[in-house]
């Protein structure tokens, strides 16, 4: 990883032990030597209150690539994520995080957590990311809507 | 402070201050309180005094550390906590009623 890299994951380190939104963890995972790596964050964001989110709370893992903050981190839901706006594999597919889009060096952790909580209740249906989330999003809104309350049940804040 | 050839052993803390003493936020996105504690006190001594100072019973609520539940057993040094950190407080809830 780049000097660059390393300093700018320590920063984003110091300052969400510093100070985080309610309800959000991020942290650098540990390889099995028990060490921590950087370029692998373990992440959770709660459900927005008054949204039929509220009372989740969803696993991410972010990877931050060598040419970090040149280019974006990946943000992928552990496991993937019921949503129009999220890849199969679990990728989050997000303007702020593509760097042909809206992708900014200086877009920080905490921006990109809040940015995943604002899309679990705004969906943007002009750019689905996979077809089942997309297609019960558009034809029944209702049947929508019961199965986000599920997995919100099935994916409790601990 | 190189610590680049350090054996890896035992997981180390993260920052190389060992203060005996840390400060601890402890929020419920409402109030904050910052409580001075050792490394070795169990968190139940913090939690308590808390929910004493906000007028919460210790069974309605529940604490999280990095996306964790606390125990009231933890303390500091077993979550690596480090000085500044913060302990977010949760009301507890029960799920069920519709669907």
């Amino acid at each position: 990883m780049s000097g660059l890299a390393q300093t700018r994951l320590q920063e984003e380190r110091k300052q969400w032990r510093r100070d985080h939104p309610f309800g959000f963890f991020a942290k650098p995972q540990r390889n099995p030597q028990g060490v921590l790596d950087l370029k692998k964050w373990e992440c959770g964001v709660p459900g927005k209150e008054k949204t039929i989110w509220e009372g989740g709370l969803f696993k991410l893992e972010i990877a931050f690539p060598d040419e970090y903050p040149t280019k974006p981190p990946k943000c992928k839901f552990v496991p993937p994520l019921f949503h129009p706006n999220v890849y199969p594999s679990g990728t989050v597919c997000l303007s702020i995080l593509n760097e042909e889009e809206a992708w900014k060096p200086a877009i920080t952790l905490k921006e990109i957590l809040l940015g995943i909580q604002t899309l679990l209740n705004d969906p943007n249906p002009d750019s689905p990311a996979q077809a089942d989330a997309y297609n019960l999003f558009k034809k029944d809104k209702a049947a929508y809507e019961n199965k986000i309350k599920r997995l919100v049940k099935d994916n409790p804040a601990p | 402070m190189s610590d680049a050839g350090t054996p890896s052993a035992a997981s180390k803390p993260e920052d190389a201050q060992q203060a005996e003493h840390l400060n601890i936020k402890v929020t419920d996105n409402n109030n904050e309180v910052f409580f001075k504690i050792k490394r070795t006190t169990a968190l139940k001594k913090l939690m308590d005094a808390f929910c004493d100072r906000q007028g919460k019973s210790p069974a309605s609520v529940r604490f999280l550390f990095d996306g964790q539940r606390v125990n009231p057993t933890d303390n500091p040094e077993s979550l690596e906590m480090a000085d500044g950190d913060t302990l977010e407080v949760h009301q507890e809830q029960v799920g069920g009623g519709t669907a």
